[in-house]
């Protein structure tokens, strides 16, 4: 039995309302709206092409592989940052039923015409980590006649970071990189921990100082990153474990550094962080000025300030928790040796 | 004026490769002209596998099996001394690229992981779960980092510039300012690409695959070699012409027509979804030609009988792309698909250290042909091409710029740049480049695409004419010097038009089928007539001009090709 097939095509006419600025002809940036019937499978980059071929051929926007593995076409839908080739465009009109979609460029990087923005800033970021491998002599032999070993569970470490296809999604939706034009962005940390635990490199050292010197410790785990990468690459955590791996290594002379240990210390000692004197833990003898502005800030309003660490009720559980992490710690590190 | 001693134009793998190389010791300038970033460039696309007889695998393979597949799967239009050149080297080129990082996916020994590819007597494709492509790409471009290659982003080459004896450098176009530059080079090695973007929507290539360096060599009085040969992929999403692997087919997939018949019993009843690629593409053509596609000549792959969990479990990426660039869940409901082109046999005719015959000049991977390939090419071997010849052309490139002095270059050398961007915004008519761009990939998909014949290839050669002169009359409307797209399109258009010209004539002329080229009228393989190369240069009225040359035959007597 055979039966003709007829697709599921719906249509929808849109209003596509896209950011506009060409330098040297505009003074500023402004919302051009284009009319468009949408139909099912339609990309959002299927649109900004159709917009270009028929209605306004100055409109410009990057694309070229148009199937998500080129991370040319990073744009911001609604205000989310994504790959304009792999976001259906129905599915969102149809969400907020008001026919309409606001395109405009990545955020966080400088506008050079309409929805092309200026890249370079992440690539020079990332140049500084140090992005390749720097051969480790002990894993990797000197002629191409013979491989270099590396097992499945090594590779699988940093496998997934590979897949990342530097489409700066996360770097414009970065809170830090927003307040802060020297952060490094997620990428490039991201990039420099995939390095840094492939056991044929050499050069971790270098990069974890690379990292720390375009603000490693600045990170404070929005998690904007995971949330918007089309790879999901989990930029987040590779941060967290880019940290990790420095404390690891014997950099505790950082104020990110002292922080970390600070909150795993009175955590496991009080059962919760001593806020109060963790402007000196974490600065030293300056931490001091701030304890003091903000002690007279408090008076100032009349409360009393207090350098010790209150009481909660159940604050003992946590010492037991952390006895049993320690429990396991010992039994894996056991495993590890066997 | 910029100068390097050696400029790369593209940056996909050959490119970048032949860059690293040349940069290796650190001693000579060289850079890279790309019209996008190095990342972005299409090797990246590449998903299945890189062949080296490694023998991690199967250990009885070796480079000579390897180079038997080759010469097989090319109709024996490969240059025989060519493919065992690149056979016998691969396995150094990868452990190379490992050595630099590449994470290849492992043994159980720790050893590069292969995998079964079609048309391959042995296990022998190297593979990274299904971003080999990428990870090759990224894995040159961070070693280019480090040795200090220069990359200039998003600038587009406009002519090639040499004295007939040598090279000379480039002229281009910095994409972001407007501004026009000549660069000096000692060697100018093209890696730019394939060019399936002739057939526009009916492509699995991106859309900047516009074979920008043959067109440059083309133009410059250089000679292309056997463009005829497309290579087509049977299914490939109707909206993109983004690949659906032979994976769905493999599960237990059905191709059916729009009337919901499987059609594939009236063309291959045994092997049915399975049947060579070829075949496969000219049944649904077929069934499209005679009336039975869907409205806008699709046919469809239908995996939904295998049920969501099946589907989850054994095809999930693929169900992801079908979600994702299709709109279509093919849980629910059968994957509208067209056959896609997807790959360049022919390109930039080249010796095995990718020179041309002009000193300094250089061609690799897509763009060149050394003639690898031949009429059709064996699955696993484009990345291989790309190691092989990119690394070759950058080491004679290498040794040739340090034996070398810069030629002094002519004082109206940008004229030609300056004359054909004036051209293109001086333009007096209402014709765009939308139009003019479908309309080629139309008549090149209807005459000269799965099916051909003398009857369709002579109205597509009378109508490239005319759509060279209408894009004569074109007129860009966008004025503004920064990032202007529309300009860049039409640059490609152009470099487009010359070769679907070459391509058109080469198939016309070519009176028999091999490979991936099929004519209805000569349906056999014809050694005695035409087991040469098609290579084509440009007349003064900008037509292409064919002769032909013999292949090299060393080892493999040529037999039927049958799998």
């Amino acid at each position: 039995m055979t039966e003709k097939i007829t697709p599921i095509r719906e249509k929808m006419l849109a209003n596509i309302r896209i950011q506009r600025f060409t330098p040297g002809d505009d003074r500023s940036s402004y919302f051009d709206n284009f009319k468009v019937q949408v139909e099912t499978g339609m990309t959002v980059l299927e649109v900004l092409r159709h917009i270009k071929n028929t209605q306004d051929s100055t409109l410009t926007f990057r694309a070229f592989c148009r199937s998500a593995i080129c991370g040319s076409c990073t744009v911001r839908v609604n205000a989310n940052s994504v790959l304009a080739c792999s976001t259906q465009l129905l599915p969102i009109i149809k969400d907020f039923g008001k026919a309409s979609v606001t395109i405009t460029p990545m955020a966080n990087l400088p506008v050079i015409r309409d929805l092309v923005v200026d890249i370079d800033p992440v690539i020079e970021k990332l140049a500084k980590m140090h992005p390749y491998l720097m051969e480790n002599r002990e894993r990797i032999p000197e002629t191409l006649e013979q491989e270099s070993l590396m097992s499945k569970k090594e590779l699988k470490q940093f496998d997934s970071l590979t897949d990342c296809i530097l489409c700066g999604a996360c770097f414009s939706a970065c809170s830090t990189v927003k307040v802060d034009e020297t952060y490094a962005g997620p990428l490039t940390i991201a990039k420099a921990y995939r390095f840094s635990i492939d056991p044929r490199d050499s050069f971790r050292g270098m990069r974890i100082q690379a990292s720390m010197d375009q603000g490693l410790w600045s990170c404070v785990q929005c998690r904007k990153c995971l949330k918007v990468c089309p790879k999901d690459i989990r930029p987040a955590d590779s941060i967290r474990q880019m940290r990790r791996i420095a404390i690891d290594d014997g950099i505790h002379d950082t104020a990110g550094s002292r922080r970390a240990k600070a909150y795993t210390d009175d955590v496991e000692k009080f059962g919760q962080v001593n806020k109060p004197m963790l402007p000196v833990v974490v600065n030293g003898t300056k931490g001091w000025t701030a304890i003091e502005a903000g002690e007279a800030a408090l008076e100032k309003h009349g409360l009393a300030p207090t350098r010790q660490v209150c009481t909660l009720p159940g604050q003992e559980g946590a010492a037991k928790i952390y006895a049993k992490v320690r429990e396991i710690e010992k039994k894996e590190k056991a495993r590890e040796q066997q | 004026m910029l100068t390097y001693d050696v400029l790369i134009v593209g940056s996909g793998g050959a490119g970048l490769y032949a860059a690293l190389k040349s940069r290796m010791e650190e001693d000579l300038h060289v850079a890279v002209l790309t019209k996008v970033y190095p990342t972005r460039s299409h090797t990246g696309a590449a998903q299945g596998g890189v062949n080296a007889a490694l023998a991690n695998k199967d250990r009885t393979d070796t480079w000579e099996d390897h180079w038997f597949d080759t010469v097989k799967g090319s109709d024996y239009l490969a240059d025989q001394d060519a493919a065992e050149l690149m056979c016998r080297e691969a396995p150094q080129v990868i452990r190379e690229m490992e050595h630099w990082g590449c994470p290849f996916d492992r043994t159980k020994e720790g050893k590069i992981a292969q995998r079964p590819f079609g048309g391959a007597s042995k296990i022998r494709a190297c593979y990274a779960a299904d971003k080999i492509g990428h990870v090759m790409l990224h894995t040159l471009y961070e070693q280019g980092l480090r040795h200090g290659v220069n990359y200039f982003n998003e600038w587009q080459t406009l002519s090639l510039l040499h004295d007939g004896q040598r090279c000379l450098g480039v002229n281009a176009l910095d994409i972001r300012s407007g501004k026009l530059h000549t660069i000096q080079a000692k060697a100018v090695i093209l890696a730019t690409g394939g060019y399936g973007r002739i057939f526009w929507t009916r492509t699995s290539n991106a859309y900047g695959n516009t074979g920008d360096g043959a067109a440059l060599a083309y133009r410059a009085g250089l000679a292309l070699k056997d463009m005829e040969f497309v290579q087509f992929h049977p299914t490939g999403l109707r909206r993109t012409g983004i690949l659906m692997t032979e994976g769905a087919r493999g599960e237990g997939g059905y191709l059916l027509n729009a009337l919901g018949e499987r059609f594939m019993s009236n063309y291959a009843p045994e092997k049915m979804e399975l049947g060579p690629r070829d075949l496969v593409s000219r049944a649904i053509e077929t069934e499209v030609r005679e009336g039975r596609g869907g409205s806008d000549g699709e046919v469809f792959l239908d995996i939904t009988h295998l049920g969501k969990e099946r589907i989850a479990k054994r095809l999930p990426q693929i169900r992801q792309l079908c979600i994702d660039f299709e709109g279509v869940d093919p849980v629910l409901e059968p994957i509208p698909i067209k056959p896609t082109a997807h790959y360049s046999m022919g390109g930039i005719h080249t010796d095995f250290n990718g020179l041309t015959p002009i000193e300094g000049i250089y061609a690799a991977g897509e763009a060149g042909c050394v003639s690898v390939h031949g009429a059709n090419r064996l699955g696993g071997n484009s990345l291989l091409d790309i190691l092989v010849f990119g690394r070759r052309a950058g080491v004679h490139a290498l040794e040739y710029a340090r034996h070398t002095e810069f030629k002094p270059m002519p004082k109206e050398a940008l004229a030609p740049a300056e004359t054909c961007i004036k051209a293109l915004t001086d333009g007096d008519s209402k014709e765009t480049i939308a139009d003019i761009r479908k309309d080629m990939g139309d008549l090149m998909a209807e005459k000269a695409g799965i099916y051909r014949d003398a009857a369709g290839l002579t109205q597509a050669v009378a109508g490239l004419v005319e759509l060279k002169a209408r894009y004569k009359r074109l007129k860009i409307k966008d004025k503004s010097n920064i990032f202007n797209t529309e300009l860049g399109a039409a640059l490609e258009l152009g470099n487009m038009l010359d070769l679907a010209q070459v391509i058109a004539q080469g198939a016309l002329e070519r009176a028999e089928s091999r490979g991936a080229h099929y004519r209805e009228d000569f349906t056999k393989r014809d050694d005695k007539e035409w087991l040469k190369h098609t290579l084509a240069t440009r007349n003064s009225d900008e037509t292409p001009k064919l002769h032909f040359e013999p292949v090299t035959i060393t080892r493999f007597q040529p037999e039927a090709r049958t799998y």
